[in-house]
């Protein structure tokens, strides 16, 4: 009975809340990044902005930035002025948690460029966009309508050369700031699950 | 230093990446080890976890990725498609995924042409995963399994593995018909609520379809491009004629699908098993599902049985309950009953109702008992099955002795007390007269009705099984109530007595006779237990003789003696004591039962009877790789309609002769102490006992099929004839 009645909630919440909605105003939040700063979304309306969901234990997110692919187009997004947030969803019993000072560090040693890092432990943030996997991309127009939600690429291989796939981040920045409609709104995102609390 | 130590961790990470990772091994195995030119092998891919370390299924799911299977393989041979078991559902529900833990073995049939030289063919697969824990590791491995072609086939020492894992894959059912999908309602922006249903209503046996209430039901989507459909399982319905679901499906892109494939898993008790699906998605629900809510009502997912249904359920087993009443073993005591009325009718009507009703107490008691022992059997987590009082050695010795003594006691040899002494276990019981006597003889009739598993009874129980405690009562009560019902009936209109026999001379006669059947009752007792004692059984023999030596002192000196009664009644005790201590404790050693491996006689019954073997899964699987179509029987010592199916319809020369002729080999499954494998596999074809005959044709991957409980000639040589081809 009592599972029964979980079930339904859940089932209830994806359905109604599912605020989550290409064409629909992306969610606001309130969050904290590593360097104990307030991060809110509403903040950055006028921006193009790219919610990135991130675990680099996960070999699929680690390809990306190992191949130096990810950190690549994090500098070419921020040369167009786009605003780059990472959120890390990784509970703190996971062993792929990372404390502010580690992120810190792992910013400077992969040569990260993002806006902010969002500690997102609690999995808020997470849980508001319904992240399922890391990687797990979201791109939010300039008026704060959500206009991607999906996976980084079109190639689900932890051992692929990001370079060689069809980027849909940057095609649908690029078709944003061209003024041109997204050519793909919604792909189903690949990774590994979201290391959420159980 | 660092910078060495950067370099060095950097260089095992790379080494972790691409060689194979540290948590699941592989390694290939074949079904068989020599095949034939044109033959099919079933090669599997054996992928073991360490604890915690899972794996996926074809679908991941929200994340993952599937293990891929890349062949090398020499020319003339072809790799089918991958057969995947049924895998487990993994948790949090917003991230749900598909995959396996421990152990899998993913099948892939591979085709020789039939042109192949003989020799050796090296087998080579590039084996690629996602295994999880806490973090995920990809992993990867090359691995290579020799399989010789040559003139014969011959199975593997893998063979009964494959097996067992081919039977975990999702098969396809034959009546695909009952299968639907029907959106309900429009979609709220990109999200769709799609209600998944198998409806059976158009299957023959309606009411034995009914009565199956699945424990859990799901639906594992095959994965897809352009939707989504989202962990969460809200069960409607978990009826086997009616299952429903709902689930939450998301578009990427494109229109709404209009077909999704997947596998419908159903589950019951420790059973889990699952058939793929293939679901035409239209806008409104079927028109049959419509009338499926008319005949059955609505059901809320919690609820029980409707009552519709249930009265149904409990009127096949009133039914079953009276054609207990002329069950062979139950009869004899019956007709001691019809002699008690007999001798009533001459009195007082009403005294004779009391006695009606205290039979019915008597067996209604019982009844309730022995609910009570399923259902604390079942809440045991075991699995209950009809007659299984029997699988005590010690309560068949008990019964043995106490059916004799009703025997002698019939014969004549000792008379029931007058007086109300202290209840004995024999004879007294079913003979006393007034209430007492009558509460007895219901209960004796109860405890002797349960080995005769009469088929409507099996059908009404098999689903008592699967439902609820009090439903479990109901049943058992509406059996209770058919038994008693004749007398209840008798004894409430005493004009129909009128149409009984009046008291006479013959009564007498009468009851001398009805000692026989008694006495073959008791005799094939006694041939239970010879299946528990083996040759011991000499001993329980001895000690009826002995009781029976007692009884006849009892009934010469103590009761028509006239000198020297309590002397002899001294006696009378003395000698049951010695015979319990000699032959019973000491001789018999009646509760210590041998083992069953101890007491395998040999299964052929006679020179040019059935070659029958002993069953195992894995005898079936060999049997099988050979090529042999094999027959099951599943059968009990002490049941009796196993051993009339056996002497009417399977050991006849004709069946003997196809069997022979079809090359076929005979497995024998013994359930007379309810080995737990049986059970198992029992509750697989959904039997709540034996008898279940099974007929597995001569193509591997091919069904059994499942023999009907009562069986001719015909029916089993059609099934035999059908499993040649």
């Amino acid at each position: 009975m009592k599972k029964a009645f979980l079930v339904s909630a859940v089932m209830a919440l994806t359905l109604a809340a599912q605020a989550v909605e290409v064409g629909k105003p992306a969610p606001d939040f309130t969050a904290t990044d590593i360097n104990g700063k307030t991060v809110k979304l509403g903040d950055y309306k006028g921006k193009i902005v790219v919610l990135e969901s991130y675990n680099s234990d996960c070999p699929f997110c680690n390809n990306q930035y190992r191949t130096g692919a990810m950190q690549e187009l994090e500098r070419q997004m921020a040369a167009k002025g786009v605003v780059w947030l990472i959120v890390n969803s990784v509970n703190p019993n996971n062993a792929s948690h990372r404390t502010p000072d580690q992120a810190k560090k792992e910013m400077a040693d992969k040569k990260i460029v993002a806006t902010a890092w969002i500690d997102d432990s609690s999995g808020a943030v997470g849980h508001l966009y319904d992240m399922k996997t890391t990687p797990h991309m979201f791109v939010v127009n300039k008026d704060g309508t959500l206009v991607y939600n999906g996976a980084i690429d079109n190639q689900p291989d932890p051992q692929h050369d990001p370079r060689t796939a069809r980027n849909y981040v940057s095609e649908a920045v690029d078709a944003l700031i061209a003024g041109k409609p997204v050519p793909v709104a919604q792909t189903k995102p690949y990774g590994c699950g979201v290391k959420y609390a159980n | 230093m660092q910078r060495i130590g950067i370099m060095l961790s950097g260089w095992l990470c790379l080494l972790a990446f691409t060689a194979g990772a540290a948590h699941t091994q592989v390694r290939l195995i074949l079904s068989a080890g020599s095949a034939r030119p044109g033959d099919t092998v079933l090669v599997g891919v054996d992928l073991k976890m360490e604890p915690g370390w899972h794996t996926y299924w074809k679908n991941p799911g929200d994340a993952g990725v599937p293990t891929k299977i890349e062949w090398q393989l020499p020319p003339g041979v072809i790799a089918g498609k991958t057969r995947w078991p049924l895998p487990e559902k993994f948790p949090p529900l917003e991230v749900t995924t598909y995959g396996y833990t421990n152990e899998v073995v993913l099948l892939v049939p591979l085709t020789l042409a039939t042109n192949l030289p003989p020799g050796p063919l090296d087998l080579k697969a590039g084996i690629t995963w996602l295994e999880c824990k806490e973090q995920c590791l990809p992993g990867s491995d090359s691995v290579e399994v020799t399989l010789n072609v040559g003139t014969e086939t011959k199975p593997s020492a893998d063979g009964a593995f494959i097996e067992s894992w081919n039977k975990k894959v999702p098969f396809t059912m034959s009546d695909s018909a009952a299968d639907h999908a029907w959106w309900q309602g429009p979609s709220t922006n990109d999200m769709r609520t799609l209600v998944i249903g198998h409806l059976m209503q158009k299957f023959k046996d309606t009411i034995k379809i009914d009565l199956i209430k699945y424990d859990s039901v799901d639906f594992f989507p095959d994965a897809s491009e352009h939707f989504e459909i989202q962990g969460a399982t809200e069960i409607t319905s978990a009826f086997a004629s009616d299952i429903r679901l709902r689930k939450a499906v998301k578009k990427f892109d494109g229109d709404w699908p209009r077909q999704i494939t997947g596998v419908l898993v159903l589950q019951h008790g420790g059973w889990r098993g699952g058939n793929e699906a293939r679901l035409t998605i239209t806008d409104e629900s079927p028109a049959d599902a419509g009338a499926v809510e008319k005949n059955f009502g609505p059901k809320p997912a919690a609820a029980t049985l409707s009552p519709q249904l249930l009265w149904q359920m409990l009127l096949y087993a009133f039914i079953g309950g009276l054609i207990l009443n002329i069950m062979p073993c139950v009869l004899p005591v019956i007709a001691l009953k019809i002699l008690g009325f007999v001798g009533e009718s001459r009195s007082d009507p009403d005294h004779v109702r009391k006695l009606g009703l205290a039979y019915a107490l008597g067996v209604l008691v019982s009844f309730l008992a022995l609910a009570e022992v399923v259902i604390d059997i079942k809440a045991a987590g075991q699995k209950a099955g009809w007659g299984m009082q029997f699988g005590s050695p010690v309560f068949v010795v008990c019964l043995t002795t106490l059916v004799t003594l009703v025997a002698l006691n019939l014969f004549g040899v000792f008379e029931v007390g007058l007086g109300g002494s202290a209840l004995n276990a024999a004879g007294k019981l079913a003979s006393r007269p007034g209430a007492p006597g009558a509460f007895f003889n219901g209960m004796l009739a109860t405890a002797l009705a349960t080995p005769c598993t009469a088929p409507f009874l099996s059908i009404a129980l098999g689903f008592a099984f699967a439902q609820s405690a009090s439903i479990i009562i109901m049943l058992f009560l509406a059996v209770g109530v058919g038994l008693a019902a004749p007398y209840v009936v008798l004894s409430w209109n005493p004009a129909w007595l009128g149409f009984l026999p009046k008291p006479g001379a013959w009564m007498e006669k009468f009851k001398i006779a009805m000692g026989f059947p008694m006495l073959a009752t008791a005799l094939w007792l006694f041939n239970l237990s010879a299946g528990n004692y083996g040759r011991r059984i000499l001993w329980l023999g001895l000690f009826l003789v002995i009781v029976a030596f007692a009884a006849w002192i009892f009934g010469e000196f103590v009761q028509r003696g006239r000198r020297f009664k309590p002397v002899a009644f001294i006696i009378v005790l003395l000698v049951l004591a010695g015979g319990y201590v000699y032959a019973l404790e000491n001789q018999l050693h009646w509760r210590e039962p041998v083992s069953a491996t101890e007491t395998a006689a040999a299964l052929k019954e006679s020179p040019d009877g059935i070659d029958w073997q002993r069953w195992s899964p894995e005898a079936v699987a060999s049997a099988r790789n050979e090529g042999h179509p094999v027959i099951v029987d599943f059968t009990a010592d002490w049941c009796l309609t196993c051993q009339v199916n056996k002497k009417t319809s399977i050991e006849i020369p004709t069946v003997r002769a196809k069997l022979k002729s079809m090359n076929a080999v005979a497995l024998l499954a013994d359930y007379t102490r309810f080995p737990t494998n049986i059970t198992a596999e029992l509750n697989h074809f959904n039997r709540a006992g034996v008898p279940l005959v099974l007929v597995y044709p001569k193509p591997a991957g091919a069904d059994p099929l499942v023999l009907p409980e009562i069986l001719t000639p015909g029916i089993v040589l059609d099934a035999l004839g059908l499993a040649e081809h």
